[in-house]
């Protein structure tokens, strides 16, 4: 296992809030990443040493402070994804590149489909297909996290 | 010999190298229930809102650093506005207040006359409310809701429960506040109601948030009289938004003969897209409006004694 040190992970995970709490406007906040679920995925993965359901868990409720939707939404999803996350972590090495692009992009639907149900419980209307946007600008996160931080996947052997 | 080593293996613990605590099942099963019984507190208690509340206050330098580059963007545009624009502008200004001004005039002279005809009818005198001006500093964050927040908050007097209007009509109402920022819902979201009357008519109704960016009017009977660009105003019955404000105006009437209730369709005046400043109007204070009753009332006993008094001359005039 790589080295990764607790001050990146964290730095990332304010950098994440930072963007989060951008005040992002009109159509920009339906195609907003999460980007706090995708920084946690990647060091939930990457770094299962430092990152935990636990942190999923935190990440999760400062995510449902800072929206100011019903405590303990996003806290319950993220945990949820986490650990499917971590079930398959030790796997990764087997994976290629797009195994675990597909891997990730059923994690984040996993967890929207998670906070619809919570939001539909709660009396909300269907939001429609656009609620799903998220996904895929999340995957695009995920690209550049991996370029930043590089691959999950084992480098190829020639 | 193999064999035994293997039983061994098997026998043994896994070795420290590999322990990571609780298993992740268990740690999800511990999480999910500590997340479940928060949202249960949250959503049926009240506990939760001083937490919220000292949250938000510690994220403000963080909030304040994410809105720095629209903010920024915001105060270049202002510094490069070009000259000719600002003076086109200024005088636009200068000529709305001026005939705001003429309206204003007989305005006072009309409130006056109607407090005037009130107190000769017993009414009550409508109070004026107070407003503070706030500025949008964003969105609401939460795609299921209809909010914004104002830069205005409990530091600045601000109440939950506070009517919001713009310069074109009715906003919504402030349902939570933080020490510098408060949340506003729109009267577009799905929780928020809002009693209104026709203006053409003045038949009164509550129109109700839709969710998109719409109000439905339910409850009507489908014979009701409503026009297609009728104008909805708040009604005041609530004792919440004073009476006359603006909040939409009808796109479209829809009449089903399987339901004895018309499909009213409404959109909203005021445009929160469009600019960023708006009135946070202050609550009318309950002893405040047992005020004027109570004056009202003096008034009343006054005219009977008064009236007491007419009576007796008209006897002391008539014994004569």
């Amino acid at each position: 296992m790589r080295h990764t040190s607790l001050v990146t992970v964290y730095l990332t995970f304010l950098i994440a809030m930072l963007c989060q709490l951008f005040p992002w406007v009109g159509q920009g906040i339906i195609f907003r990443p999460d980007f706090m679920l995708v920084v946690l995925l990647y060091w939930l993965l990457r770094a299962p040493n430092i990152c935990n359901v636990g942190t999923a868990w935190f990440a999760g409720l400062l995510v449902d402070l800072a929206t100011g939707s019903l405590l303990g939404q996003h806290a319950l999803s993220f945990s949820i994804t986490a650990f499917v996350a971590l079930s398959y972590q030790r796997r990764l090495v087997l994976f290629n590149s797009w195994q675990l692009t597909g891997y990730v992009f059923a994690l984040l639907i996993i967890e929207r489909v998670i906070i619809l149900l919570l939001k539909l419980f709660e009396g909300n209307e269907n939001p429609g297909w656009h609620y799903f946007w998220p996904i895929v600008t999340g995957l695009l996160l995920w690209q550049l996290m991996t370029l930043m931080f590089g691959e999950l996947t084992r480098p190829k052997t020639k | 010999m193999l064999k035994g080593v293997h039983q061994k293996l098997e026998a043994q613990q896994t070795p420290a190298f590999f322990v990571r605590g609780p298993s992740p099942f268990s740690r999800m099963v511990f999480f999910c229930a500590l997340s479940v019984s928060i949202m249960a507190i949250d959503a049926r208690l009240n506990y939760l809102s001083h937490v919220r509340q000292a949250f938000i206050a510690a994220l403000h330098p963080l909030e304040v650093l994410a809105n720095a580059p629209s903010e920024w963007y915001r105060n270049i545009n202002k510094y490069f506005s070009v000259h000719n624009q600002l003076v086109q502008e200024n005088y636009a200004l200068k000529q709305q207040a001026f005939e705001h001004q003429v309206m204003l005039q007989r305005l006072s002279t009309i409130q006056a006359e109607n407090v005037h005809l009130r107190s000769l009818l017993n009414g009550d005198i409508p109070i004026q409310p107070k407003a503070v001006l706030g500025e949008i500093s964003h969105m609401g964050r939460d795609p299921f809701t209809h909010t914004v927040v104002v830069n205005r908050g409990s530091q600045h007097n601000i109440k939950a429960g506070q009517a919001v209007v713009d310069s074109n009509g009715v906003i919504g109402q402030v349902t939570r506040v933080y020490p510098f920022t408060s949340e506003v819902t729109l009267i577009t979201d799905k929780e928020l109601s809002i009693p209104i009357q026709i203006e053409r008519n003045q038949l009164r109704a509550i129109a109700f948030g839709e969710g998109n960016n719409t109000l439905d009017i339910p409850y009507l009977p489908a014979n009701v009289d409503i026009k297609v660009g009728d104008k909805l105003v708040t009604s005041g019955i609530d004792g919440v938004y004073p009476a006359g404000l603006a909040v939409a105006t009808v796109t479209k009437i829809e009449q089903n003969s399987e339901s004895p209730f018309a499909k009213i369709v409404s959109t909203p005046v005021a445009g929160v897209s469009n600019h960023l400043q708006l009135l946070l109007l202050e609550l009318p204070e309950a002893k405040e409006s047992d005020k004027p009753q109570t004056a009202s009332a003096e008034v009343i006993e006054h005219k009977k004694d008064n009236v007491n008094l007419n009576k007796n001359k008209a006897k002391t005039n008539a014994t004569h």
